[in-house]
């Protein structure tokens, strides 16, 4: 089952286009990898696709429901609020430099979300958080608050608290951007593990290794478009597109 | 020495009514001027441009002009300023609360917009993607890192409080320091200046306390 479709995506910012007609698709338990130089416009696109920024023109379907769309006067349409707001939360973001609160443990992190906007009980929210704490390894951190983790242990817990709202597709900004390598390993086996249990999945990542043993598929973008996709291994040994040539094997020269 | 013993008792109970007018001042500013300057940091920072305007230059005249002329301004200004038959003329301590609340709010406004400012926009960002309403994401998210981060700014500001409420004696009102001059000049000695003083930084040195014990509280994250 298709969850996300992404159709004729455009988003200006002033005179500079950052997103040229983007159109992709997502299956149910798929993981998507989208690679590309700095600017191509991958960050732009995952914000667009969370509603942290508002597109110029473009549909976006999630799991049938139209987020946006575009009528045949060029007008932006988006649901009203509610509606609006039913949709974002099937959507968990985790941003590279994590963004978790730093007033709350790392508990309340987690809880904070379900149990103030999903509605659920404080028992059972800190029930679900352990769950998860304990699935990234967490679960003596609880109580720690966020100044007193490493970046990695604070990326998995910021992992943790999108997967609390229990979101249909979960949306990553360059995940481990912001992590010494030693940190990245820790971040990744959590990402794998939530592979492994057909988690959706959209990673925008800079580690090529990781998006050939993980991703389903890899999107490969440049200058606001998709330059090309599918096969990981295809997409990375051996891309048929001259810029996504140039693109890796800039990176193999490294 | 103009004060014998029980000169100097009767000497220290008439400063300590004047200290209890001079809390009530400075309580009653802390209490309109704190929620005063949050609204009034928010209007300036989201209102509409008419909003922004005022509040600007509201912020403008009061961190601008003397406070001891605002006091005197909201005393007068009201029976000179209305047609005769519509006069009123305010009491001197609401005159001498409404300046010093006035005055105070624009300060603590700049302070909140500073403090709310910087908190990053990470933040905001997290909070949508969470579902957090735009209420919810100030009450819960920024606002209690803000607090945090104004607690020593604000201290300044309230610490210089306690030694403004002496102003409010060019209205007349019998507050410690008006009553510390009285005496001081019908006795010819400086002693209830020193008194006084004594007050002021005793008084100072308990809200010093205070905020640190606070600022101490809010220690556990950073």
């Amino acid at each position: 089952m298709e969850i996300l479709s992404v159709e004729n995506l455009y988003k200006s910012f002033d005179d500079n286009e950052v997103l040229h007609g983007i159109s992709f698709k997502v299956r149910e338990g798929e993981v998507v990898a989208v690679i590309g130089p700095s600017g191509s416009g991958k960050s732009t696109l995952l914000r667009c696709l969370n509603l942290l920024e508002k597109v110029d023109r473009g549909t976006v379907k999630v799991a049938g429901d139209t987020m946006v769309s575009t009528n045949d006067l060029g007008q932006v349409l988006y649901p009203p609020e509610g509606a609006l707001k039913k949709i974002r939360l099937r959507l968990g973001m985790v941003f590279q430099n994590f963004n978790l609160f730093p007033h709350f443990s790392v508990m309340r992190n987690i809880t904070e979300a379900p149990v103030i906007v999903g509605g659920k009980s404080q028992e059972e929210a800190e029930k679900t958080a352990l769950e998860l704490l304990e699935k990234m390894g967490l679960s003596d951190k609880a109580n720690a608050y966020p100044y007193q983790l490493s970046g990695g242990q604070s990326q998995r817990v910021a992992i943790a608290r999108a997967l609390a709202m229990d979101p249909d597709i979960l949306f990553f900004d360059e995940p481990t951007s912001a992590l010494d390598p030693e940190l990245t390993g820790e971040v990744l086996k959590v990402i794998r593990k939530l592979a492994a249990e057909q988690m959706t999945m959209v990673v925008v990542t800079h580690e090529m290794a990781f998006a050939q043993e993980v991703a389903d598929r890899v999107i490969f973008m440049d200058k606001g478009q998709i330059i090309e996709e599918g096969d990981p291994g295809e997409i990375l040994t051996n891309p048929s597109h001259e810029r996504t040539k140039a693109f890796i094997k800039g990176l193999s020269d490294r | 020495m103009p004060y014998d013993w029980p000169g100097l008792i009767n000497l220290i109970l008439l400063l300590i009514d004047g200290t209890k007018i001079a809390l009530k001042v400075f309580f009653l500013t802390l209490i309109f001027s704190l929620p005063l300057g949050l609204v009034t940091a928010l209007g300036r920072m989201y209102g509409n441009r008419l909003i922004k305007g005022l509040m600007k230059f509201y912020i403008l005249i009061m961190r601008g002009t003397p406070l001891i002329l605002q006091l005197s301004f909201v005393y007068f200004a009201p029976y000179f300023l209305l047609p005769e038959g519509l006069r009123i003329n305010f009491d001197r301590f609401v005159a001498a609360i409404i300046a010093c609340s006035l005055n105070y709010a624009a300060y603590f406004a700049e302070i909140f917009r500073g403090g709310i400012e910087s908190i990053s926009q990470g933040q905001y960002e997290a909070a949508a993607v969470l579902g957090f309403s735009k209420r919810q994401t100030f009450m819960r998210i920024v606002l209690p890192q803000v607090v945090k981060r104004i607690l020593p700014p604000v201290s300044n500001e309230i610490i210089t409080l306690v030694k403004d409420t002496a102003l409010v004696s060019t209205l007349g009102i019998a507050e410690l320091y008006r009553l510390a001059t009285g005496e001081a000049s019908r006795v010819v000695s400086p002693i209830p200046f020193l008194i006084a003083g004594m007050i002021y930084l005793l008084w100072n040195w308990v809200v010093t306390e205070i905020l640190l014990k606070a600022e101490k509280k809010l220690a556990y994250y950073k």
